[in-house]
């Protein structure tokens, strides 16, 4: 039967504008580092097509591949959070919002069924957008002629986006379960929000390892400078946050009550 | 499970639901028998809709409990529902998908076969808009999709809220019309609620009155059709009798002129 629950939960994609939002907002992303590359690089171009030059010569970047990567998996690392919090906040809100979870909580099909389907559905929808993110973010990287690149690099680079984006994903499910409990898509999206302020604020105290929207921040150098590996305590706190959040889902989802 | 009286496809004893200090459902007591038309009827806010999303593990009783298709119902428990179609208050679907995907995912989910999103398309006249998208249907098309996904894996139990809503005149004597042969052709258990009297009036077997979460009164429609008439009798001027006469003459003639579901008989 879960097989033929996944299959109707990419089927509820069809046509859906989120899919198409989702990848026009992160492949924005590599064109805006780009962007920013460009203005670096010229800075005198950049001034008199009317873009902040002397901004982005202050900001201390040089226009290379290793600077790229950096800006990469940070902007994937943190832009990504939030992305995938509308993901997750979109396909199990959306039930809420649209009316359409009473009509899946009363079928023939036991309900945790649907908590680990929308969980699926948003690591391949995710994971997708990752690739062809990445792939447009080579791709223009070459096209600039950014110098220092090397094979060792872009690996370490891509491990790097992969690595945040994975972990991001094992947040996704205390999303899910704030869309269930307000039963809507804003809430979740507004607590992803209020935790990515509170996990820059707890990643510049010792604290952040233990907080788990402190890791990613910390794993990709926005609050201090990127660590190399997450502690153990920190991959312990990962999971329990993965596990809480669908054990959570999977709860609400089949002993709460579920009006609308 | 616990078995009940196989006669019986609902049943609820003491069936209590509070949000707070508000009692929606206050000691309810049903038996809907299998094969029968049980209009549960009641003013807004009456306890329709809460009762039946008990009936349908939706939320949990209070207290008491209900027991459908013979099947005690437990919290989370779904193996039931391929023997229930249902349609709670507003029609509702996935708005980017068509009439056609929509009814195929419950097709999918219900372990239906293939042939049966055709066949409730055709029993609810969806054809002309199979392919159209469930968010560009209107009001009434969009309730035909809703009774079509309910009756699409061949329920016994059919758990209807309110099933008119939305429909003109000439679909409500057409969904009346299939109701009653659901009933009675193929013995499938109907529940359904409205707060209007015409519309249960002319389908039910027996009538439930609930009223502040309480079943006031529960009669077969012949009885209460006769205590409504002795009221009635009292109640009415000779001139509010003329007007509601009026009123089914013009309803009348209006589905003369709008459709062969004008054949059936007028609210």
């Amino acid at each position: 039967m879960f097989g033929q629950v996944l299959a109707t939960e990419f089927m509820k994609l069809h046509r859906a504008k989120a899919t198409w939002a989702t990848l026009a907002v992160l492949a924005m992303m590599p064109l805006g580092i780009a962007l920013f590359m460009w203005i670096v690089r010229e800075p005198g171009r950049a001034a008199q097509l009317g873009l902040v030059g002397t901004k982005a010569s202050l900001a201390g970047l040089e226009a290379t591949w290793p600077e790229y990567f950096y800006m990469l998996t940070l902007i994937f690392g943190i832009g990504g959070m939030l992305l995938l919090a509308f993901i997750v906040a979109y396909l199990f809100g959306r039930e809420y919002s649209d009316a359409t979870a009473k009509n899946m909580l009363a079928l023939p099909v036991a309900r945790h069924w649907f908590a680990v389907a929308k969980l699926a559905v948003a690591a391949v929808w995710w994971m997708a957008l990752i690739v062809l993110v990445l792939a447009e973010a080579m791709a223009i990287g070459f096209a600039m002629g950014l110098p220092k690149f090397s094979a060792e690099l872009a690996a370490t680079g891509l491990a790097n986006v992969l690595l945040a984006a994975s972990i991001s994903f094992l947040l996704a499910p205390v999303v899910a379960w704030i869309a269930v409990l307000s039963r809507g898509e804003v809430a979740p999206i507004a607590f992803s929000l209020v935790m990515l302020a509170l996990g820059n604020l707890f990643g510049r105290t010792g604290w952040a390892e233990w907080f788990p929207y402190s890791i990613v921040p910390l794993l990709i150098g926005m609050v201090a400078d990127p660590v190399d590996t997450l502690t153990a305590g920190s991959y312990v706190v990962l999971a329990g946050t993965f596990m809480a959040g669908t054990t959570a889902t999977i709860l609400q989802l089949r002993f709460a009550d579920n009006a609308q | 499970m616990e078995e009940t009286h196989p006669a019986t496809a609902v049943s609820t004893r003491a069936l209590v639901k509070r949000y707070r200090d508000v009692t929606a459902v206050d000691s309810l007591n049903l038996d809907v028998r299998r094969g029968e038309i049980y209009g549960f009827l009641g003013r807004n806010g009456a306890g329709k809709t809460t009762t039946i999303r008990m009936l349908l593990g939706l939320i949990r009783p209070s207290g008491g409990e209900v027991t459908v298709l013979g099947q005690r119902m437990v919290p989370g428990e779904t193996n039931m529902f391929s023997r229930v179609g249902f349609l709670v208050e507003t029609a509702t679907a996935y708005p980017n998908l068509t009439v056609r995907e929509n009814l195929d995912i419950q097709r999918r989910l219900t372990g239906s076969p293939p042939g049966s999103v055709e066949d409730s398309i055709t029993l609810l006249r969806l054809g002309p808009y199979a392919g159209r998208r469930a968010g560009q249907l209107s009001l009434g098309n969009k309730q035909r999709l809703s009774l079509a996904r309910a009756l699409l894996h061949s329920p016994e139990l059919l758990v209807l809220d309110e099933p008119a809503n939305g429909l003109d005149p000439a679909g409500i004597v057409e969904i009346r019309d299939l109701l009653r042969s659901l009933a009675g052709e193929r013995g499938v258990t109907v529940f359904m609620s409205s707060h209007i009297l015409a519309e249960v009036a002319h389908l039910a077997d027996r009538i439930g009155i609930i009223h502040n979460g309480r079943l006031i009164e529960e009669s077969s429609r012949e009885d209460l059709a006769a205590k409504a008439r002795s009221f009635a009798a009292d109640a009415y001027t000779p001139e509010e009798r003329e007007q509601a006469l009026l009123t089914l003459d013009l309803e009348r003639y209006f589905l003369a002129r709008t459709g062969e579901a004008a054949k059936g008989p007028v609210a």
